[in-house]
């Protein structure tokens, strides 16, 4: 095996290990960690974010992930106030929230509107 | 196309006459993955949101409690009327695509 042949192999090897580990430690979130770490979240907005206890809480399945970092991050530094949610959301990381968000966006629920 | 079904909360409204005041909000709520400008994040998404909810929002955007300079300007402008209207109109959104 000549050095360009090692060398690509080694870039290859590279690539596909990067490929599988990045939704584990991407900046993104993990999904798969959102649902562990959603058990409290979904005693209100349910498993998937479309089943609200009640019709006053928003459904979360299907929202961008972007929005719902946002959210979770002025709910955390109380640019956007409720008690209750000030209270969940201060005891959560960038981390936690990244995975959450991950979750939740994932699911199938809102839609954007139409223009016609 | 847009069925009267009865809403289980007491919200209920005009989604045919929420459809026009919605004209407004596609400009950034109808446009996939629009991004508030600062900080940066896609504005979002509405169809198929709990009326409750955003009967909530827009009030608290009206009232000044929640705070975003375009939706506190968008808001000011809404009766209770129009409120109840426009969600109703988002809301039929998620009906008729399930």
């Amino acid at each position: 095996m000549n050095r360009l042949t090692l060398l690509t192999g080694i870039i290859v090897a590279s690539i596909i290990s990067l490929t599988l580990s990045s939704p584990v430690h991407a900046a993104g979130g993990d999904y798969r960690r959102g649902l562990e770490k959603s058990q409290v979240c979904q005693s209100c907005h349910g498993r998937t974010g479309n089943e609200s206890l009640q019709p006053s809480y928003p459904r979360l399945a299907g929202q961008h992930k972007d929005y719902l970092v946002h959210a979770l991050k002025s709910y955390r530094d109380g640019s956007r106030q409720n008690a209750v949610m000030a209270g969940f959301a201060g005891s959560l990381s960038d981390q936690d929230i990244a995975d959450l968000a991950a979750w939740y966006s994932r699911q199938k629920g809102l839609q954007d509107l139409k223009v016609d | 196309m847009i069925a009267f079904a009865p809403l289980d909360s007491s919200a209920q409204g005009d989604p045919e006459r929420g459809k026009v005041v919605a004209y407004t909000c596609t400009g950034c709520h109808g446009i996939p993955f629009y991004k508030n400008i600062y900080p940066t994040y896609s504005v979002p998404k509405l169809g198929g949101q709990n009326q409750e909810y955003l009967i909530s929002a827009l009030k608290a955007y009206r009232e000044g409690t929640r705070r975003h300079a375009t939706m506190q300007a968008q808001a000011a402008t809404l009766s209770d009327q129009d409120i109840l209207d426009v969600t109703a109109y988002f809301v039929s959104i998620g009906e008729n695509e399930s």
